[in-house]
């Protein structure tokens, strides 16, 4: 491995993680200091419970209309989403857990997984383009982050098995990108991750002491009426 | 159904701001415009200053992380009737109203859109021109009905933005003139229709009488600042104007379910402008009236008579505006019907409602209430052939009259264009009759209903409970 690629998987990645979890802080901490806002009335369901289901929403398709009528985008969301995960967890593996990735079947799943992430992506990036209802809210931050990702992902799949020795190109490509994501990130709109927890926490939070969430669900509903036939 | 038009928002987005009752509520010297709690447009250059300042001093944490949090996926916009009916007109969707908010926080608060605006495309307003079209999205092409609140994956509350957008601007006097006018009778009277006290007195003695003829008894009472009764009745100011009969039926029922209970003198309206203007102060003024009333009275509990905003205002909002804590329970009157039926306090017989029958659950209630299932247990008793709507329940469409539409004429035509979808999903019922809790829904299904020739009647519950009584 030459000095630089090693510099760029070490020395370089830790200090831009250093710099995005500052950010991050700095980020939080200032989208707590707006003041919170909180039901006053007394409760008529489980706030507790609103909350999960606000938070278990991402693993519940059926349970939003929008989504619930397009499959295709939420197989999209999925595949994408795991393939952050997986490039980012590789990302690790390269520079602090190489062995891993000396076994064949486990690089095939990786490449198999940010491969079809990079499919989402350039799907998901058609149909930013392509839906003028789309294009007329997206501004240079939505098109440069799906398409960072797409090269973060091709880059990905190229990099994973870790030769360097064949070739380092894929290797540096992918530890920029990496690099790029981690000071940008914080900047764009990638960052909703950040925020996902604290919006559907809050929003749960109210509509499950509201008991509007959990709502109720077909098949459970207006059970016959107990007490007293008249 | 659908329209292809794109321009169809330009049309809206252009309508001009007309001050004319502004000026007249100022040379009629209106007690809340005299005493600032109503504010009139000041054509001084500094309006977009003001509006930057509200935007500031107001922001709380949910609307900051709604504001953060989109991430512009576009799956808000087939949840919207707007973007529905008009699927070529970009500036329909959700996210495209939300964003004119949106971008005016960013380039004011966020740190991005500070440093590079365009990147994000943050901007500020420039004028009183870019104010009023902000207007025109924020009243005139959204009902706050929430429905995309619901199918946001991460949970952004666009309609949360839009009656947030609308405060400012009403601190503004960038207002249409339908919501300056309600403001100023409910700030003045305290109550949306300037009821004055001796017509409310004069029409309840006027029910009083009719249930007393009806049920041959002198028994039936509508006791007014009664002390320490099981609960305190709220009302519509609608029920007044337009439509006593609610409360005859209401009147009847409480006598003959046995129940002891008072109006109030003051502090009776129910509704609550507030929810629409986005006007908070108003919010806590007219919750306030009800709630101190209730704690004047000692009422055991507030129940509130079959109005959607007024629900969620009463029951809900209204104590977030007041900053004052819940003591006293309150409850819709459905849920009481509810319980009364269940206890066998009310004899029916559903054949006497015999016409199919839908329910239309109101977005205030559905969406922001949690009261989904009383209606449907109230009206399967004491209908014979209830039909549910599609989609029902959270996902219910808007009658189209939500957001207070319902008092905004110069939206009423692109409303009704937009209340397509609503006719749509009326008529596959192949019901006859569709039950409402909530007046300002009957208003606007009406309109629908006249709009696109529905062979349907709007009802309330109260109407079909009072129909079935075994009496
Ligand atoms: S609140 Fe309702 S009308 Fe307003 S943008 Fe959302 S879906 Fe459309
Ligand atoms: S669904 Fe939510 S995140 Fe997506 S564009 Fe609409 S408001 Fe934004």
């Amino acid at each position: 491995m030459s000095p630089f690629l090693n510099v760029l998987e070490n020395q370089v990645q830790l200090i831009c993680l250093a710099f995005m979890a500052v950010v991050y802080v700095l980020r939080l901490a200032w989208i707590l200091h707006f003041r919170p806002v909180r039901e006053r009335g007394l409760a008529q369901g489980d706030a507790g419970r609103g909350a999960g289901y606000a938070l278990a929403g991402v693993a519940l398709p059926g349970a939003m209309e929008s989504i619930r009528r397009k499959p295709i985008f939420y197989a999209q969301f999925l595949l994408f989403h795991l393939g952050v995960v997986a490039a980012i967890t590789a990302t690790f593996i390269i520079p602090y857990a190489p062995g891993l990735f000396e076994k064949r079947l486990i690089v095939l799943a990786f490449q198999i997984v940010i491969g079809a992430a990079c499919l989402a992506g350039i799907l998901r990036l058609v149909r930013r383009l392509s839906d003028r209802r789309l294009r007329a809210v997206s501004r240079p931050d939505d098109y440069l982050s799906i398409l960072m990702m797409i090269l973060f992902f091709g880059a990905g799949v190229l990099a994973v098995p870790n030769h360097p020795r064949d070739g380092e190109t894929a290797l540096i490509a992918f530890f920029i990108l990496t690099a790029f994501f981690l000071v940008y990130v914080p900047f764009s709109k990638i960052c909703h991750y950040l925020y996902y927890p604290f919006i559907r926490f809050d929003l749960g939070r109210s509509l499950g002491h509201r008991g509007v969430w959990p709502p109720v669900r077909p098949g459970r509903e207006c059970a016959p009426p107990a007490g007293r036939p008249s | 159904m659908r329209r292809t038009s794109e321009s169809r928002s330009r049309q809206i987005l252009d309508l001009p701001l007309d001050v004319r009752t502004q000026e007249k509520a100022k040379a009629d010297k209106a007690p809340c415009v005299e005493e600032g709690r109503l504010a009139t447009y000041r054509p001084d250059g500094r309006n977009v200053q003001r509006f930057l300042a509200l935007l500031s001093k107001r922001m709380n944490r949910r609307l900051a992380l709604s504001m953060t949090g989109c991430v512009h996926c576009g799956l808000c916009a087939d949840s919207c009737h707007y973007a529905l009916v008009f699927p070529d007109d970009p500036q329909m969707t959700p996210v495209a109203k939300a964003d004119r908010i949106r971008k005016i926080f960013k380039r004011h608060m966020d740190w991005t859109g500070r440093i590079a605006p365009w990147w994000v495309g943050a901007k500020r307003p420039s004028d009183d021109a870019d104010l009023n079209e902000l207007k025109n999205v924020a009243f005139g092409l959204c009902s706050a009905c929430r429905r995309c609140t619901f199918n946001c994956p991460m949970g952004v509350d666009t309609a949360g933005l839009i009656r947030f957008t609308r405060g400012l601007l009403t601190s503004l006097g960038i207002v249409p003139e339908g919501i300056f006018n309600v403001s100023r009778d409910q700030w003045d009277t305290g109550n949306q229709m300037g009821v004055s006290e001796a017509d409310y007195l004069e029409t309840l003695a006027w029910m009083r009488d009719e249930v007393r003829t009806e049920l041959g008894t002198d028994a039936v009472d509508i006791p007014i600042d009664k002390d320490g009764c099981d609960f305190l009745y709220v009302i519509n100011p609608r029920e007044i104007k337009f439509d006593p009969r609610s409360i005859g039926q209401a009147v009847k029922i409480f006598h003959l379910a046995g129940e002891s209970w008072t109006m109030p003198r003051w502090g009776w309206d129910n509704t609550n402008f507030g929810l629409f203007s986005g006007d908070d102060a108003l919010g806590a003024f007219v919750a306030d009236n009800v709630y101190e009333a209730a704690a004047r009275l000692k009422a055991k509990r507030i129940v509130i008579s079959e109005c959607g905003h007024g629900f969620r205002s009463t029951r809900w909002e209204g104590y977030g505006w007041a900053g004052r804590d819940q003591d006293v329970p309150s409850e819709s009157v459905v849920v009481s019907l509810e319980r009364w039926l269940r206890e066998g306090r009310l004899r029916v017989d559903p054949s006497r409602n015999a016409l199919p029958v839908t329910f239309h659950d109101s977005c205030n209630i559905a969406r922001s209430g949690g009261l989904t299932e009383e209606p449907r247990r109230v009206l399967q008793r004491v209908c014979s052939d209830f039909r549910e709507m599609t989609p029902n329940r959270t996902e219910n469409y808007c009658c189209t009259g939500g957001g207070g539409l319902l008092s905004m004429a110069e939206y009423r035509p692109i409303r009704l264009e937009a209340a397509s979808i609503k006719a749509r999903q009326l008529e596959a019922t192949g019901a006859k009759l569709v039950c409402t809790m909530c007046h300002n829904c009957i208003d606007g299904l009406n309109d629908v209903i006249k709009h696109y020739n529905l062979d349907l009647k709007v009802v309330q519950v109260l109407e079909l409970v009072d129909k079935a009584l075994l009496v």
